[in-house]
């Protein structure tokens, strides 16, 4: 198991898990959110693709579209 | 072209600021700023922008002015209820800054209404400011950017929550646009009307808003005009600014920043590539 930071809350996830896979076990709606993964944005077709590493800090959030 | 002694005056402290001097009041004078939706954000960005001397600024709203606006939208006052926003906005902003052209488009901004609007022979739009107060227009408003080869600003603000943004396809191309971080299919549930949101919380976007486009303006392929030195030392760089996503928490009062990046299957800056 590693520690990653979602959102500033520590969570631990198996080795191996792809960000949308962090989501699916937080329950987060993925067509609701974008994610930024260490300060960088990263496009939703990439969520499958990329690994999650030790330490790594997920900033989930919604669009906001008033004004 | 040279200042006026009554501009020198009146715009003494920014000229004094080494970011801006004479070139960069001038600059300004210059500059055409086209600001959709005169909300919350398009109200104060507007005035900010037409105080600072920027020399035209097109405003474009079909809405109406409403007694529940009045916390938010600061130019407004209750006897100018019903009135259109962008005509309203204009007339107030014209008899208070001499100095800048304001125009009016008293209509929504729709793909059909959009070639008149971007189009101006004789203006041409340097920064479009997005102060719309919904997802489809933010959308629209991107893709004519995009379409346009234009800077956009993007600013929103509901709740608690504010969002800020600057994107060129041109001079930024890996960071991507508005659409590659929200594609237009994702679900949105705030806006003002549904979740509620205080008046400084907008307009502390919209002042964001004003800044991030001044130094834009300021910046915009100024590289080659300045001496050495002053490029090594200048703080504002558009590139910095460009592709970053700013977030502000107005409960907390926390400010995150994440750089953006380009959707390689985005459906909408993709197709405008270079
Ligand atoms: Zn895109």
């Amino acid at each position: 198991m590693i520690s990653i930071v979602l959102n500033d809350e520590v969570v631990t996830v198996s080795i191996g898990t792809s960000l949308v896979k962090v989501l699916e076990h937080q329950a987060i709606e993925l067509d609701a959110v974008a994610l930024a993964l260490n300060a960088e944005v990263v496009p939703k077709s990439r969520w499958p693709h990329i690994v999650c590493q030790q330490d790594d800090k997920l900033d989930v959030f919604s669009v906001v579209a008033g004004g | 072209m040279a200042l006026t002694d009554q501009a020198f005056m009146q715009y003494s402290r920014q000229i004094l600021l080494p970011e801006v001097g004479e070139h960069g009041q001038s600059r300004l004078s210059q500059s055409h700023v086209l600001i959709v939706g005169v909300g919350g954000l398009g109200n104060l960005a507007a005035q900010y922008l037409a105080a600072a001397g920027v020399g035209r600024i097109s405003l474009i709203d079909g809405d109406r002015i409403e007694r529940s606006n009045l916390p938010r939208q600061l130019l407004f006052t209750s006897d100018d209820l019903g009135g259109n926003k962008a005509d309203v906005a204009a007339q107030k902003l014209m008899r208070a800054y001499r100095d800048c052209h304001i125009h009016c488009y008293q209509h929504y901004l729709t793909a059909d209404s959009a070639a008149t609007v971007f189009n101006n022979r004789y203006h041409a739009i340097d920064l479009v400011l997005d102060c719309s107060d919904n997802f489809a227009a933010r959308q629209l408003v991107n893709q004519l950017a995009i379409e346009h080869k234009v800077t956009l600003v993007s600013a929103s603000a509901a709740h608690f929550q504010g969002q800020l943004l600057s994107v060129n396809q041109q001079i930024s191309p890996d960071t991507g646009c508005y659409h590659c971080l929200y594609p237009s299919d994702m679900s949105v549930s705030q806006t003002c009307q549904t979740v509620g949101v205080l008046g400084p919380m907008v307009g502390s976007l919209a002042s964001m808003q004003a800044l991030m486009s001044l130094n834009l303006l300021l910046t915009h392929d100024a590289t080659a005009e300045l001496p050495p030195i002053a490029v090594q030392s200048r703080c504002m760089d558009s590139r910095q600014l460009l592709g970053q996503l700013y977030r502000f928490d107005g409960a907390k009062f926390t400010w995150r920043q994440a750089t953006l990046a380009r959707d390689p299957d985005c459906t909408v800056c993709r197709v405008h590539e270079r």
